[in-house]
């Protein structure tokens, strides 16, 4: 085990220098429009001299390959550079900003992972009830909502109109000074909307599939009850792929939840590194992606070690993984 | 000198804010009073906090902030030498308390206040406003707005790193400030009063590498606490300020990604300054009620719409054919149905540009572009004299213009207009780094443009837009005749006789239609129902000091 999580590890190696060198040939001139810059200003042109010394303050006149390894020399000491654009420390804006964004992340992760697998497991066990069509109606049109919508849609409600009511009412913007629950409720549930319903829709039809197998048959011969062997046998079994959703949909929440973020002000990444992009502010954009790889490989990673736990036919370290 | 310059500035300024709000269809009290106007502050109120919207500024210090957000903060923080009238735009002391300029103006010295403390609690002194201006020059902050400085001598050879020093900047005493300028500018005085030129206190400045973020300033109001970024910036009241004492406690400016959120949240009732959604203006309007001068926000009267120093135009690349050719400058200039486009996009609110100078500037006259109207008949015409009668032979021209706000509903019209005058075009809507570049490369037939003003002098867009050597002349028109005259103007002692020599300039321009204007900017805004006189100058800076709270 030990010796896959370290292969894992030393293989990120290349595809991080894949990543940062794909990123670096980004910035060569004529391969992108734009120029860094030329974004600083608005309409206002800036003078020749002005430019001149921008473009060596943030050392644009380097050939790219020296740039880039000034860059790896740089990052080898967690030093990310400096924004062209906002005149602050990349290292410092991520140091700051990624918290916020991991921690809408982990709220909306645990409402699919409560939510989701819960209303799965209910229409299963309870397959062509009152609650099963219900569950599985209400996920058809969630997914179906764009999300920006229903963030608005909530905001309107619980915000504007609950407090126009007297009635007790949620906050809809930013995340609260200091930082509480009651700003996490609306952006985590928005964030997590499609997912949980996508969750639920697979856990269903897992335990449906599931509950056909042989095993089962047997667990309900031996005499187990119900419950018993949902919670033993079915439901374990079933769990493998949706870790596997939940997995990369927590891997894609930590590079940033751009339309979440926008909507309900929270400043997390993404909106950063989207900014970053258009700005052609490139320490930002090359930072924010570097910390997303490794954020995102890092999950692969441990969803890979949970098969082995869900499932013990899973081993991994053998001379066949 | 000063003292006739302002009065005969403040008659001006007066006349024209009579008629322009006579056109408006509303009426104020306009009184001459040098040290500005408060507003109408009867029943006013000390305590709460007021709360505006703003995105993330690039920059709130004096140094460095180019954008309206940083310069909001920067004037709560810092007074300039002088100040603007929040509705006249005529300048009044500030952290000066007189001054005087030489006999052609090329020489100017500054009283600085005495006794009036920074945030710190150290006297500002004549020196801090050299320390100020050195550092905005300095080539290590690199700063973009170094230009507000290019008339003082020594200015270009600081940014060019041959001096470490502002030549033309002298402290002769602790509180006499002498500047000597390039050439004659009896405009200079108006210069000195934008929010960014301002004192600061070296000593907090170098004790802090973060100053910038947590600044400490000489204005109304100070910082709560250091910048806190993408969320928002606090200052409070300055209890130690020498001027008016603001009403309010202090002021909470909330940063948001979004005009569309911010205004959710106005009607939460968690906003007292915010954007009016694009297409939200009649319903808002009913809603919260107009504000009689467009300036000035108060219960009922909280829509804001009035006219701001700026302009939107249609950029034509002038080195280019056939745009080289005066006449095809002319039939687009004429065939551009301005009000159709204020109309659609701003429910009529901003007003059709009839030059690149907007009314409300001092030493405005109507009809300086006599062709900058909306006439298919005589555009026709002069395309057929341009030698492409009905548009044949014409070739298909582009558009371009950054996609995303209003725009991409601007150009469309602006194509069915050149469309019934006979001229093909495709819209080129690209992202704003691709617009960029293609502006500096020259890659353009006609491109979006816009100006706003920084000081509120016709000179500021006449020299900067269409000098031929100036930066952002970006339509490369070049006229010896123009040029001539735009200087001549800018070195004229007299007020009168300098504004009339700016008139002329800008008459050249409506001879040879560099460009088409189409709107000039106006306020889209709107004030809380517990705002009371809260007055949002034509130059997009707000009175913090003169509104209260009224719950």
């Amino acid at each position: 085990m030990l010796k896959y999580v370290a292969r894992r590890i030393l293989q990120m190696i290349p595809v991080f220098f894949g990543v940062t060198i794909v990123l670096f040939i980004l910035r060569a001139p004529g391969v992108l429009p734009g120029d860094p810059i030329e974004m600083l200003t608005g309409d206002r042109v800036i003078s020749e001299t002005t430019y001149n010394q921008l473009v060596s303050k943030h050392g644009l006149d380097q050939p790219l390959t020296t740039q880039y390894v000034t860059y790896m020399k740089n990052l080898a000491r967690g030093d990310l550079g400096q924004s062209y654009k906002k005149n602050r420390s990349v290292t410092e804006i991520f140091v700051e900003k990624y918290p916020y964004t991991a921690r809408l992340a982990l709220a909306a992760i645990l409402i699919e992972v409560v939510i989701g697998i819960g209303v799965g497991i209910i229409s299963a066990v309870k397959r062509y009830s009152f609650w099963d069509v219900a569950g599985t109606l209400s996920t058809s049109i969630l997914v179906s909502l764009p999300v920006f919508w229903l963030g608005m849609l909530m905001q309107i409600l619980f915000g504007v109109y609950f407090k126009k009511w007297g009635l007790p009412y949620l906050p809809i913007s930013g995340m609260g000074n200091p930082p509480d629950l009651a700003h996490l409720i609306l952006p985590a549930i928005t964030l997590a909307s499609v997912s949980t319903a996508y969750v639920a829709r697979i856990m269903r039809s897992q335990m449906i599939d599931v509950s056909q197998q042989d095993y089962i048959r047997t667990a309900e011969a031996k005499g187990l009850s119900g419950g018993a062997v949902v919670r033993r046998h079915s439901l374990k079994n079933a769990l493998i792929p949706v870790v596997t959703f939940i997995g990369i949909d927590l891997g894609a929440m930590l590079a940033g939840a751009i339309l979440t973020e926008t909507v309900f002000n929270w400043p997390g990444i993404g909106y950063e590194i989207y900014l970053a992009i258009i700005a052609r502010d490139w320490p930002i954009v090359t930072g924010g992606v570097v910390i997303v790889v490794i954020a995102y490989m890092f999950i692969n990673l441990l969803v890979d070690i949970s098969y082995a736990f869900l499932d013990p036919r899973i081993r991994y370290g053998g001379e066949a993984a | 000198m000063s003292n006739r310059f302002r009065s005969t500035i403040a008659i001006v300024l007066a006349i024209a804010l009579v008629a322009s709000l006579a056109a408006l269809g509303g009426c104020t009290n306009s009184e001459d009073n040098t040290e500005g106007t408060t507003g109408d502050t009867e029943g006013a109120v000390k305590g709460g906090t007021l709360s505006q919207f703003i995105v993330e500024p690039f920059a709130i210090t004096p140094t460095l902030a180019y954008e309206s957000e940083g310069i909001y903060i920067v004037s709560a923080l810092f007074d300039s030498l002088v100040e603007y009238d929040p509705i006249t735009s005529e300048i009044g002391p500030a952290a000066a308390e007189s001054w005087s300029a030489n006999e052609d103006a090329s020489v100017w010295t500054f009283k600085i206040r005495q006794g009036a403390k920074f945030h710190n609690g150290t006297e500002v002194k004549a020196g801090d406003f050299k320390y100020a201006w050195e550092r905005m020059l300095d080539p290590e902050m690199a700063s973009e707005i170094s230009y507000h400085l290019l008339s003082v001598k020594g200015a270009t050879e600081m940014l060019d790193g041959a001096a470490t020093e502002l030549e033309g900047v002298k402290a002769l005493d602790d509180y006499t400030l002498e500047v000597t300028l390039v050439e004659p500018y009896p405009d200079f005085e108006l210069v000195v009063g934008h929010p960014c030129l301002g004192p600061l206190p070296k000593d907090a400045v170098e004790a802090d590498p973060k100053f910038d973020e947590n600044l400490v300033g000489n204005g109304p109001f100070k910082m709560a606490e250091p910048w806190a970024h993408d969320q928002y910036v606090k200052v409070v009241r300055n209890d130690d300020y020498y001027g008016d004492e603001p009403n309010v406690d202090g002021i909470e400016f909330k940063i948001f990604k979004d005009a569309e959120t911010a205004f959710l949240e106005f009607e939460a009732g968690n906003l007292d300054f915010t954007e009016i959604p694009a297409g939200r203006l009649g319903d808002v309007t009913a809603k919260y009620g107009a504000s009689p001068d467009g300036y000035t926000g108060n219960p009922d009267e909280q829509v804001l719409t009035g006219p701001e120093l700026g302009i939107y135009y249609a950029n034509i690349n002038n080195t280019k054919p056939p745009f080289d050719n005066v006449k095809v400058r002319e039939a687009i200039c004429l065939a551009i149905n301005r009000q159709a486009i204020s109309d659609a996009l701003f429910d009529g609110s901003r007003k059709p540009a009839d030059s690149v100078s907007p009314a409300g500037i001092l030493g405005y006259e109507p009809g300086m572009w006599p062709e900058s109207r909306y006439d298919v008949a005589a555009a026709k015409d002069a395309l057929e004299a341009a030698g492409y009668p009905g548009g044949e032979g014409f070739p298909t021209i582009k558009l371009l213009f950054n996609s995303g706000s209003y725009h991409d509903q601007v150009w469309q019209l602006v194509q069915a207009d050149l469309k019934t005058i006979g001229i093909n075009s495709e819209l080129e809507s690209v992202e704003w780094a691709v617009y960029k570049d293609k502006l500096k490369k020259k890659e353009f037939d006609i491109a979006r443009y816009g100006w706003v003003y920084d000081y509120p002098i016709m000179e500021n867009a006449l020299y900067a837009l269409f000098y031929s050597t100036s930066a952002d002349n970006q339509s490369y028109y070049a006229s010896a005749e123009y040029d001539a005259q735009v200087k001549k103007a800018r070195n004229t002692l007299d007020l009168q006789e300098r504004l009339a020599g700016m008139r002329d300039a800008e008459k050249i321009l409506g001879k040879d239609m560099p460009v088409a204007p189409i709107m000039f900017y106006s306020h889209f805004d709107l004030t809380s129902s517990r705002v009371n006189n809260f007055r949002y100058s034509p130059m997009n800076i707000p009175d913090y000091s003169h509104c209260w709270i009224a719950e």
